[in-house]
């Protein structure tokens, strides 16, 4: 008997002892994060912003000299300058991809949250506004793409199919009309918002100023869709002063500085062996450009320690020279047989150890202006807004006056280089401006020429590389000739689209066959749809 | 001993004067003496008689003349036999007594001091009461020790103290008989009381071993495999993380080190790859009966890293007593999920009762020295290829001596005068030693004394140990200081009290950041023939900035890395557990159990002003705290249910751990403002962070093992887990297991076999997901950016509907050992099988996350584990014993995700191009998953139009865990000198080689001589079919080769090692008379000694930078394996 109740005792306190579980819900709640209930759904946008917004390699090490904008002999430069692989091409391939995709499921997570509340309509029609922006990128640079059924592993899409890019551009662009249309100035705007702190006019206006964006990129592939946008953009109020730019400043001291920034400050090889490209620098000089001494510098003093050197160079205009791209150091196309090669710097005698530096007279981007952590992230502006009106104005399209538009944003892109950062040496001087506006009339011969050189020369000179790759590949300018170099992973020609990112052969392989197959082989010299 | 038989003799004297009357007089005789060694210390003293007609008493008085005996008897009652005739040599005393007495009705009894005590054989049958007390050999009393008069049912068992009485005929025989200890048969004619000393069963035979919840069991019982490693294995030639001393130890387990420097992690598997876990394969340690945290403290990846070693790495091998290897899941079952990859329990030395105050000082000193397994070319120097020709040209400039790095494709070397990047210039010739000469020796030195004592109720150890070491790397070392106290204390007869803690100081400096990273001195490796490692020193310049020496700022100087980064850790660590045991009867226990493992960590890494990657500088500061606290309570009962027939040893508890890490950092980036002042003061602004997790599991469980006669043991546990992190409708699982052993030899006498044993077990454990917090959608805030919050979530999916997955396995062994143990075997085959495995399955972000937790995962693992083991020479001072063990397992991933596709491990390691690991179903894992040459459809290489060679698809080129492994151990013994070796091997691996990717990138390796001066034609076709005709510098070439096929990068991880040798002397005790010490040791040791064979050029196949299963088989860029000499010398000192 009384071993029975030991027994009973031990398997009733062992039962109890196992179900006492009651507290687990509270144990297995993270007390650092929060949930739906209490999370303010705004804080998203701010971060899918920053995210988005700070691009660093995502442009520097492909577009920026795919399009000659920069040029540069170092190593992992190589796939832009050279289109030959060099350092990590398997993480800078699916940069555009995971950041433009990382920023985006941010909004998605936020639109879901706020669905259905009438009070964050402005909220939701600002995040559909950001979902288009970040989707153009994805579709610009890699084509075919989820988009339909992007997002939605939480509602078990695991493996999204690629939708082709008309099929999204269609849809994005009548997404924007009608978010666009419905921001209502009078309601609550973001609260959480690094392009405007909640100004919901201004975000109307970016609404318009993108799809003018979208528009235009169609002009090749369906030009009647592109007027119908281009026109409805017009009516409906783009951009209409420098102060409706698009754009994040970055903040250092909270951990969020600007990766390019960051990129040459941390790295001495991108600070010395990056140079501003020759395809650049001539066209800025050969039109007596006044913003080339507020961007572009050289090296004060000889050999490579001055060359690394973090201090501010020399400006002089008449000084600056752009590196040509396609050259190495001490390889089989060194950057000393290059046409024009301006000299090397000696080396500094005083240094023990110091060599000569190759590249020490091309020029490279503005010290003060470029390298400030806290710069801006510049990523849609009045000018681009005011160039694409005058070519869909030259095209005959009911965009207003082409040479207005054209005169606007030469002087605005001019002023823009002063948001960048705060300094006062990226302000262009008002009168040369004017000068250079005057002198500079839109010629209708010549319009689309005109109108593409200046969106390469503002896209480069603000660092908005992929936009200029963009432009350049519907606009055809600037006209570029491919650098030759042994080992190249395209054809020899300029890349028009970035290869899939190998994770994809894993994580969706229905998806990439039937982009494959519906856009070409994944290479970089397959053209998308509207790439014509 | 002498001394204490007597007074023992004395006491019992007393005790019998009562009883002398009914007495007879040879009994006082008996009486007098101890009864304690028994017969046979004295059988051994010989006769020779040839006697003729004899009577009894001439013979006894013959033998008597020849030896030492006296015969003690009565006149009237000795066999009245006249007529003996007896003729032996050299014969036993006892055996010529038992001739004589054979069919006479009397008999003898051997006595202490020489006394034969002969009496008639039905003289006086009396009941009497004997009184006794059962002691083992340390003079520990034994409770519960089964005492039976021999051919009756009657017995009893000892008390708390061993004592017993029992009512029995005066030549009645008592059988004694305790689990783990040899059966004594005593006969009790003429004795009141007796002292019982029980033998530990003849090793191996019988030994009893710890098995799951600190339960002792009998070895010859257990229904699956356990092995048991002693101290020995690991005390003489100490790793400095205890656990790599396994390999190759133990069917089954296989050991992989991290070439991370003193104190790494290890990777260890149990049978196999057991589920898709890309993280830690760790068994669970459990130190005396209580589970202690291995948390693996960070380790390096494809982007470079330290490895800040893991939990095992802090326990002192001096205080082990012994490690045994709970490898099947019928073994581990008790545990629950936690013993999925098996458990090893670690006992700790403790004292002894009734022993005498003892020293023990033990010394170890031992010397790394860096191997060099590389075998690069030494023909062509360092250079590039020019504006023109094939072949590379030497630098010309420091720029271009700077820009060609370390690449190596420049002229055959000439020794004329080359410029460096320094701009000064240098003989361009191969510098001999280049490398070595970079690594200093190692040195690690450990002192470790330990106090032991024990009265009637207690006893107690106590050890303090320090181990200090230098790395390899220059100015990177560890200290530890580990202390260990262990006692026990009997409070009442009934109540037993144990506490054990062990408490662990660790410093760190420099932990070697490894892989293809910034930061890592271990890019010494890759400099061309000609450049002296010498001239990158000191690293710096004379501002402090880094001197860099290739155009790669994140190849960062190997002196800057060494000298000017700087990473230290600390940890303070105590492991504390006391149990307090209740006897309620001989037979049944109850037992609770509390055991807190409690870990202080803080860790600063500082990114240098000046660093070529980062000018402005890092710093990072975090303190975290890892806690486990188990309390468990257990009670025990063995009874029989049917007599002599059926007994049940029934144990019933329950636990509920608690485990918990959190911890906060502070870091500064990208701006000291005052340049070399290295403070997290010094910045402008700073982030924070900060992490809590915390779990808890309720298990209740038991265990009941029902034995036939001892030789068929049917036993059964079962545990149920409820677990805080999974979902409430799915957080509870029952895990069960049965095995079962059948001792048939003892059913069947064969000859020459002393014990055989069939066993079957079949076993059911859960598992529960690596983290908790992963069954809701959680969102964090992040840095607001000038002033505007912002917030964000994890891309890892959660999963709502988790529950735990399953491992079941199945287990069948035989064991055999034959001729007094002079050979024996134990072979197992197992078969197991995971069901859904929770795995975080990769998605495309284009998902809008990562990855998903998903229960779909399924891995099976079957193999064979072989243990050999024998004594193939033994004579009298020279012994020979060895053991070899064979291991094969067969794993497969069965399932991975809702799609079964192919998981992707993501260890995109950046020279692979592609190449990476992957789970693929069908296939064994962790698979390598590159690309070789791209053929056409009848095998051609197809080169591109520049004749170079192509990537062709990504394809399985095999798992990077091995097939078969195993060791070979052996140890001879010569009088007091004693030599043992391990050979261990393995068999079937891959390996996929950053060192060959860059050694071949950057013309270092030899496949790249072929075409350096003429360049390289490759064999094959192009793209239309024709042959390949275009010529291609080799440079271009190789390159090409490096960054397209990763296939030449996939190697043979094969190898046989002789891993580790000590030769060692003890001291004769004659000699140590005069000195204070009762026992001296030395030894010389040797660890990693010599790779009898491999098969992977320029690299040791055991390389790696990781202990996670997702790297396993991935090298590059870490310290170099070392070589390991030294010797040690252990003091006893005198009681």
């Amino acid at each position: 008997m009384k071993k029975r109740l030991i027994y009973s005792c031990l398997v009733l306190g062992a039962t109890l002892f196992a179900g006492c579980t009651k507290n687990f819900d509270k144990i297995n709640t993270d007390p650092n994060q929060t949930n739906a209930a209490l999370i303010n759904p705004n804080f998203f946008m701010s971060q899918a912003q920053i995210q988005f917004a700070n691009a660093g390699y995502r442009q520097l090490l492909f577009q920026s000299c795919w399009i000659q904008g920069l040029a540069s002999t170092e190593g992992y430069y190589t796939n832009g300058d050279k289109y030959v692989y060099g350092g990590s091409p398997q993480t800078y391939i699916p940069m555009v991809w995971q950041d433009c995709y990382g920023a985006g499921t941010l909004v998605y997570e936020m639109k879901n949250l706020i669905k259905g509340n009438a009070a964050y309509s402005n909220l939701d029609n600002c995040g559909t506004i950001l979902m288009v922006m970040f989707q153009q990128q994805i579709t610009d640079t890699y084509g075919d793409s989820p988009y339909s059924e992007a997002y939605q592993a939480k509602s078990q899409v695991y493996t999204p199919k690629f939708d082709k890019t008309q099929d999204i551009y269609t849809n994005m662009l009548s997404q924007l009309a009608t978010a666009t249309a419905a921001l209502d100035a009078t309601k609550q705007g973001p609260t959480s918002d690094l392009f405007y702190a909640g100004n919901v006019a201004q975000w109307k206006k970016l609404g318009y100023s993108l799809m003018l964006r979208l528009a235009m990129r169609l002009t090749k592939a369906d030009a009647a869709t592109a007027q119908k946008y281009a026109e409805m953009a017009y009516t409906g109020g783009a951009m209409a002063s420098i102060a409706d730019d698009a754009k994040v400043y970055c903040d250092n001291a909270d951990n969020n500085p600007n990766s390019s920034a960051n990129t040459f400050l941390n790295n001495v090889p991108d600070w010395q062996g990056v140079r501003w490209g020759n395809t650049l620098l001539s066209f800025m000089k050969a039109n007596n450009d006044p913003r080339i001494p507020a961007v572009a510098e050289i090296t004060i003093g000889n050999g490579l320690a001055a060359n690394a050197a973090y201090v501010p160079g020399d400006n002089t205009a008449s000084k600056q020279v752009g590196m040509p791209n396609g050259y190495d150091i001490g390889g089989p196309f060194d950057v000393s047989k290059a046409p024009g090669y301006p000299g090397a710097t000696p080396a500094n005698p005083a240094i023990n150890g110091d060599g000569a530096a190759e590249q020490g007279l091309y020029s490279r981007p503005r010290f003060a202006v470029y390298l400030d952590r806290n710069r801006a992230n510049i990523l849609l502006t009045y000018g681009q807004t005011e160039l694409l009106f005058a070519e869909a104005a030259s095209r005959g399209w009911a965009t207003g006056v082409a040479a207005t538009h054209f005169a606007n944003a030469l002087a605005a892109d001019m002023q823009e280089l002063a948001e960048l950062n705060s300094t006062p040496q990226a302000v262009v001087d008002p009168t040369a401006i004017a000068t250079y506006v005057a002198a500079h009339p839109l010629v209708p011969a010549t319009a689309l020429q005109q109108i593409n050189m200046e969106y390469y020369v503002e896209t480069c000179t603000s660092f908005n590389f992929i936009e200029g790759w963009n432009n350049w590949k519907r606009s055809g300018y600037p006209a570029l000739t491919p650098v030759v170099y042994p080992g190249q992973f395209t054809d020899g020609s300029i890349p028009r689209r970035v290869i899939y990112p190998a994770n994809l052969s894993g994580a969706n392989p229905s998806g990439l066959a039937s982009a494959i197959a519906d856009q070409g082989a994944d290479k970089f010299e397959t053209k998308v749809w509207w790439d014509k | 001993m002498k001394y204490f038989g007597h007074l023992r003799g004395v006491k019992n004297r007393y005790r019998l004067i009562k009883s002398i009357l009914i007495m007879k007089l040879i009994l006082i005789f008996l009486a007098i003496f101890n009864l304690q060694a028994l017969a046979n210390v004295y059988s051994q003293q010989k006769v020779s008689l040839n006697l003729k007609s004899a009577d009894f008493k001439k013979v006894i008085t013959a033998i008597q003349k020849q030896t030492n005996y006296h015969f003690v008897f009565s006149e009237r009652k000795i066999p009245p036999a006249k007529n003996i005739s007896i003729n032996v040599q050299n014969e036993n005393v006892t055996s010529v007594l038992d001739q004589l007495l054979a069919n006479t009705e009397f008999t003898y009894t051997q006595l202490d001091n020489n006394l034969i005590v002969i009496t008639g054989k039905n003289d006086v049958v009396v009941n009497k009461v004997i009184t006794g007390k059962v002691v083992d050999e340390k003079g520990i009393p034994l409770p519960g020790v089964s005492i039976k008069v021999k051919g009756t049912g009657t017995g009893t068992v000892s008390d708390i103290n061993g004592g017993f009485s029992i009512n029995v005929a005066d030549n009645a025989v008592l059988v004694i008989s305790f689990i783990g200890y040899d059966t004594q048969e005593i006969s009790v004619a003429g004795k009141a009381s007796i002292n019982v000393t029980l033998v530990s069963s003849s090793k191996n035979l019988n030994e009893v071993v710890v098995t799951a919840l600190g339960i002792k069991k009998e070895e010859r019982k257990l229904g699956y495999s356990a092995t048991t490693v002693g101290a020995e294995d690991f005390n003489k030639v100490k790793e400095t993380n205890v656990a790599s001393s396994l390999e190759g130890r133990v069917a089954g387990l296989q050991i992989n080190g991290t070439n991370g420097g003193p104190g790494s992690s290890v990777r260890i598997m149990l049978r196999g790859v057991t589920s898709q876990s890309t993280g830690s394969s760790s068994p669970l340690f459990v130190i005396n009966g209580v589970p202690m945290d291995n948390t693996q403290r960070g380790s390096s990846g494809e982007w470079g890293g330290a490895d800040y070693g893991d939990g095992i790495a802090n326990i002192n091998p001096d205080d082990i007593e012994s490690m045994t290897v709970l490898k099947g899941q019928s073994a581990s079952a008790l545990y629950g999920s936690r013993a999925a990859n098996g458990v090893i329990l670690i006992t700790t030395k403790g004292g002894k009762k009734n022993s005498n105050f003892g020293v023990e000082y033990s010394m170890n000193y031992q010397m790394d020295k860096v191997r060099n397994d590389l075998d690069y070319q030494d023909i062509y120097g360092q250079g590039t290829l020019g504006p023109t020709g094939v072949q590379g040209v030497k630098p010309t400039d420091a720029a271009s001596a700077m820009n060609d790095g370390s690449l190596a494709w420049g002229p055959k070397l000439d020794g004329s005068q080359v410029i460096q990047f320094d701009g000064k210039m240098y003989p361009y010739s191969a510098v001999p030693n280049n490398i070595l000469s970079f690594y200093n020796t190692g040195h690690t030195f450990t002192n470790t004394v330990a106090f032991t004592g024990g009265g009637d109720k207690g006893s107690f150890r106590f050890s303090a140990s320090d181990l200090n070491n230098a790395g390899v790397v220059p100015n990177s070392g560890m200290d530890r200081k580990s202390f260990n106290l262990n006692t026990t204390q009997s409070v009442t007869d009934k109540l037993d009290v144990n506490l054990v803690a062990n408490y662990i100081v660790d410093n760190e400096k420099n932990r070697t950041s490894l892989s293809d990273g910034p930061g890592n001195p271990n890019n010494v490796l890759f400099l061309a023939p000609n450049e002296d490692q010498k001239i990158l020193a000191p690293g710096y310049g004379p501002t402090g900035a880094e001197t860099q020496f290739t155009n790669d700022n994140y190849v960062t100087n190997p002196y800057f890395a060494a000298y000017k980064f700087s990473s230290t850790t600390s940890r303070a660590r105590l492991i504390t557990s006391a149990s307090a045991k209740y006897n309620f009867t001989t037979w049944a226990y109850g037992q609770v159990r509390l055991g807190y493992d409690i870990i202080n960590d803080k860790r600063v890494d500082i990114t240098p002003t000046g660093t070529g990657y980062n000018a402005a500088g890092n710093m990072n500061q975090s303190n975290g705290q890892i806690t486990e606290l188990n309390t468990d309570v257990l009670f025990g009962a063995k009874h029989d249910l049917i007599k002599d027939l059926l007994n049940l040893d029934l144990s019933v508890g329950g636990n509920i751990r608690k485990a918990g890490d959190e911890g906060t950092g502070v870091s500064g980036q990208n701006n000291f403002i005052i340049p070399y002042f290295y403070s997290l003061s010094n910045f402008s602004g700073r982030s924070g962070s900060q992490y809590f997790h915390s779990r808890q599991t309720n298990s209740a469980y038991y265990t009941a093992d029902f034995s036939i006669k001892d030789y068929l043991v049917l036993s059964t546990t079962g545990r149920y887990d409820a677990y805080s992190t999974l979902p409430s409708n799915n957080r509870g699982i029952f895990s069960p297991s049965v095995s079962g052993s059948f001792i048939f030899s003892d059913l069947y006498h064969v000859n020459g076999l002393d014990f055989g044993k069939l066993r079957l077990s079949y076993a059911q454990t859960s598992g529960e997901p690596a983290n908790p917090y992963t069954d809701a959608v959680y969102y964090g805030l992040n840095n607001s950016i000038n002033g505007v919050p912002a917030a964000s979530f994890s891309l890892n999916l959660p999963n709502l509907f988790l529950k735990p997955y399953t491992l079941t396995e199945i287990e069948v062994g035989t064991e055999m050992k034959f001729w007094g143990n002079r050979f024996g075997f134990d072979i197992s085959y197992f078969a197991r099988k995971t069901k859904n495995e929770i795995t975080q399955a990769q998605l495309d972000v284009s998902s809008g996350y990562n990855s998903y937790y998903v229960g779909t995962g399924s891995t099976q693992n079957r193999g064979i584990e072989v243990e050999l083991h024998g004594t193939p020479v033994k004579i009298s001072d020279f012994s020979w014993t060895t053991s070899f063990n064979f291991t094969y397992v067969k794993n497969k991933i069965l399932k991975t995700d809702v799609n079964n596709s192919i998981e992707d491990l993501g260890q995109h390691f950046r020279p692979f191009n592609g190449a990476h690991i992957a789970f693929i179903p069908g296939l064994p894992g962790p698979q390598i998953w590159a690309s070789d040459y791209l053929r056409n459809s009848s095998g051609q290489i197809v080169y591109d139009s520049q004749g170079l060679p192509q990537a062709g698809p990504l394809q399985a080129m095999g798992s990077t865990v091995p097939k078969i492994y195993g060791g070979f151990n052996n140890e001879l013994n010569y009088k007091g000198f004693n030599l043992s070796f391990l050979i261990d091997y393995r068999y079937g691996n891959k390996i996929l080689s950053a060192t060959q990717y860059y050694s071949i990138y950057r013309g270092l390796n030899q496949i790249t001589l072929p075409g350096r001066e003429t360049g390289v034609v490759g064999q094959g076709v192009t793209a239309s079919g024709a042959p390949n005709t275009t010529n291609v510098p080799a440079q271009t070439y190789y390159q090409a080769l490096a960054r397209q096929v990763s296939g030449l990068d996939v190697l043979d991880g094969s190898f046989i090692k002789l891993r580790q040798v000590s030769f060692g002397y003890s001291i004769p005790k004659a000699l140590l008379s005069a000195t204070p010490f009762s026992a001296i040791n030395v030894s010389l040791v040797g660890r990693n000694l010599w790779t009898i064979m491999k098969r992977s050029d320029n690299i040791d196949p055991e390389s790696g930078f990781s202990p996670n299963v997702g790297y396993a088989g991935i090298e590059g860029t870490s310290i170099p394996a070392v070589r390991t000499y030294g010797f040690s010398v252990n003091f006893k000192f005198k009681n």
